[in-house]
C-alpha cells in the first residue's frame, strides 16, 4: 500500500504510565444544553452563554467559582472573546482547534490541570447558530474557500470540486472496497440513531425512518445518502468540571472522568494513508488502559456521527467490533437502546442537533446517563460511558472515558 | 466535459507558494511534478520543505510517469459553488502514483460516474488555469 506521510498508521502503542504522584480525581458535576435546535434569534455568543449559565446551575456554581475556560470556535482567539463576554477572568486557558473532537481534546487537558493542581473548575463551552447564519451548505461547499486563498493542503482539494461530505464518502468507499462494507450496513446506523432521536423532544428529526428511506434519499457524495449526513442545526452546550472533594459538596452524584486521550493521522483526506483507520486506534486503547476497562465494560457510547462513516470506522477502531465487521456489528442493531452498544441516545448528530461542532454535547449526555438522568432514553445501571469526538475529516480523534466511580 | 473547460474562476486560480510554484507550472506544461527524497527514496505530493517519510531536506523535483492507481473514489452530486455547481455529477479520486510514496487527489472530468472503480489503473492528464498554471486530472488508461 501506498504512503503519504511518515505517520502512516495511527500511533497504537499503549504509552499510558501510572502517575508518579498523587492526582487528584476529576469530575463532570454540571451539564447544560442551550436552546435549540433552531434559534434564528440568537447569536452564537448567546448560546454559549446560555449554555453556560444552566451548566453551572446544574453543578451549583457560580461564575466566580470558575478558574479555568476552554473552548473552540471558527475564528482565533475564541476563547478569549468567550471569557470577556462572560465577566470571566480565568488563569488556566485552553483553546485546542481541531475540529468536532476540540471538546474532547479540551475535556483531556482540563483532567490533566484539575488532577496536577494547575486549576480548580473548569467550563469548556461552545455554541453555534450555524443553521440560522449560514442555512444548510456546510459540506457542500457552503463552508469552502470561495474567494479565500486556501492554504496547504487544501489549495489542492478546492479546486477538485471536492467537499467535506465527499471527503468522508471517499473513506467509506475505500472502507467498502476492502471488508465488502454496505450502503444498508451504514444506513442503519442513521436508522437506529432516529429512533432515538424519537424519544428527545429537541430533536431536530424524529420521524421514523427505514434502511430504504435512507438509501432512497439524495445521493450527495457517492456513497452517502442525505439521511447519512449529520443535520445542520443551532445550539449551544457547556460542561464543568472539577475535584472530587469540591464535587463531593454539590448536587449531582458526581460523575468521574477515567481516562483520556487524542491523536491525529492527517489534516486533509489525501494525506490520510489509510481510510480504513483512523487516530481512534490510537486514542482509544490509550484512555481505555488508563480507565482500566475494555471495550466489553463500556454500557453507553456518545460517538461524533458525523456522517453514518464515521461511527462505523471509529467502532473497529475502538474496539466493538473487530476491523472489517463495523459493517455487521451496526446491522445486527448493536446501536439502539436495548442493544450491546446503545449509542447517541440523544438521536445524535444524525437526527437531533448537529452546530457546526458535536464534541460537547456528547460529553454532556454520556453525563446525563451515567447520572440517571436520560428519561425514557435511559440505559439502566450505566455505570461507564465513552464519549468520542472526530474532527475535520477524519482527522483528528479524541477519546474520554467517563463513570460512576474512580478509578 | 464541457463545464470543465472556459474561463477558470478567480478563485479556483492556483496561488503557488515559493515551495509548490513548480507543480502548478508542471501541469500548465503538461508534466506531472512531484517531489522525490534522495536519502530514503520515497515521493510525495504534495511539496514540502521535508521529506513526509523520513525527515530528510533532500528533496529533488522529478516528472512523475503520470500512471497510478484509484485508491479510493467520490461521486460528488452536490457542491453549491459555481462553477462546480454546473459540473455535478463530477469524480474526484485519491490516486497513488506508480511512483511510490506520492498520493493525487484529483478530478477525473471526463469519466462517466459508474465508470469508475477502486484499484482502476488512471494516467494523469492537464488543463489550463491561466497563462502560468494548470491542474492536473485522472482519465482511465
Amino acid at each position: 500500500m501506498s504512503r503519504t506521510g511518515a505517520g502512516v498508521r495511527p500511533d497504537t502503542r499503549v504509552s499510558y504510565r501510572p502517575p508518579l504522584v498523587t492526582r487528584r480525581n476529576v469530575c463532570v458535576v454540571g451539564v447544560g444544553l442551550s436552546d435549540g435546535p433552531v434559534t434564528p434569534d440568537m447569536t452564537g455568543l448567546m448560546l454559549e452563554a446560555q449554555a453556560f449559565r444552566r451548566a453551572l446551575d446544574d453543578a451549583g456554581l457560580a461564575p466566580r467559582d470558575v478558574d479555568g475556560l476552554a473552548s473552540a470556535g471558527y475564528g482565533g482567539m475564541h476563547e478569549v472573546m468567550l471569557a470577556e463576554y462572560l465577566g470571566l477572568r480565568p488563569r488556566w486557558l485552553e483553546s485546542t482547534s481541531c475540529g468536532g473532537s476540540s471538546f474532547e481534546f479540551h475535556t483531556l487537558h482540563a483532567f490533566r490541570a484539575i488532577e496536577a493542581g494547575d486549576a480548580d473548575t473548569i467550563a469548556v463551552v461552545y455554541g453555534n447558530n450555524q443553521l440560522s447564519a449560514s442555512g444548510r451548505t456546510l459540506g457542500t461547499g457552503g463552508g469552502g474557500g470561495r474567494g479565500f486563498a486556501m492554504p496547504l493542503p487544501m489549495a489542492y482539494e478546492f479546486p477538485t470540486g471536492l467537499t467535506l461530505v465527499g471527503a468522508y464518502a471517499m473513506a467509506a468507499q475505500r472502507h467498502m472496497h476492502e471488508y465488502g462494507t454496505t450502503p444498508e450496513q451504514l444506513a442503519s446506523i442513521a436508522v437506529q440513531m432516529r429512533e432515538h432521536a424519537a424519544r428527545n423532544p429537541s430533536a431536530m428529526y424524529r420521524d421514523p425512518i427505514t434502511v430504504d428511506d435512507v438509501l432512497s434519499s439524495k445521493l450527495v457524495a457517492d456513497p452517502l445518502h442525505k439521511l447519512d449526513c449529520c443535520v445542520i442545526s443551532d445550539g449551544g452546550c457547556a460542561i464543568v468540571l472539577t475535584t472530587e472533594d469540591r464535587a463531593r459538596d454539590l448536587p449531582h452524584r458526581p460523575v468521574y472522568v477515567r481516562g483520556a486521550a487524542g491523536a491525529t493521522t492527517h489534516h486533509s483526506i489525501q494525506g490520510m494513508a489509510d481510510m480504513t483507520t483512523t487516530a481512534a486506534a490510537s486514542s482509544g486503547p490509550k484512555a481505555f488502559a488508563e480507565a482500566g476497562i475494555v471495550p466489553a465494560d463500556v454500557d453507553m457510547f456518545a460517538m461524533y456521527d458525523s456522517f453514518t462513516y464515521t461511527v462505523l470506522v471509529v467502532l473497529e477502531d475502538l474496539g466493538f467490533a473487530p476491523k472489517g465487521e463495523g459493517g455487521a456489528f451496526v446491522a445486527d442493531g448493536n446501536l439502539r437502546l436495548g442493544g450491546a452498544l446503545p449509542t447517541n441516545t440523544d438521536g445524535g448528530g444524525l437526527s437531533a442537533t448537529h452546530p457546526g461542532m458535536r464534541g460537547l454535547f456528547l460529553l454532556c449526555e454520556a453525563t446525563r446517563q451515567l447520572r440517571g438522568e436520560a428519561g425514557d432514553s435511559q440505559v439502566a445501571g450505566a455505570e461507564i460511558a465513552v464519549a468520542h469526538g472526530s474532527g475535520g475529516w477524519l482527522s483528528t480523534q479524541g477519546t474520554v472515558v467517563l463513570a460512576t466511580e474512580p478509578r | 466535459m464541457n463545464a470543465w473547460l472556459g474561463e477558470t474562476p478567480k478563485y479556483l486560480v492556483p496561488n503557488p507558494t515559493p515551495e509548490d510554484r513548480e507543480f502548478w507550472a508542471g501541469a500548465r506544461r503538461g508534466e506531472l511534478r512531484i517531489q522525490r527524497c534522495t536519502t530514503c527514496g520515497e515521493h510525495q505530493h504534495y511539496a514540502r520543505m521535508l521529506c513526509s517519510h523520513c525527515g530528510a531536506q533532500t528533496l529533488e523535483w522529478v516528472t512523475a510517469s503520470g500512471l497510478g492507481t484509484v485508491y479510493s473514489f467520490t461521486v460528488i452530486r452536490q457542491n453549491g459553488v459555481p462553477p462546480f455547481d454546473e459540473r455535478v455529477p463530477f469524480v474526484v479520486a485519491s490516486v497513488d502514483l506508480d511512483e511510490h510514496g506520492a498520493r493525487v487527489l484529483a478530478a477525473m472530468p471526463g469519466v462517466e460516474p459508474g465508470a469508475v472503480a477502486v484499484g482502476m489503473r488512471v494516467r494523469a492528464t492537464f488543463r489550463p488555469a491561466s497563462e502560468e498554471f494548470g491542474f492536473v486530472d485522472f482519465e482511465p488508461v
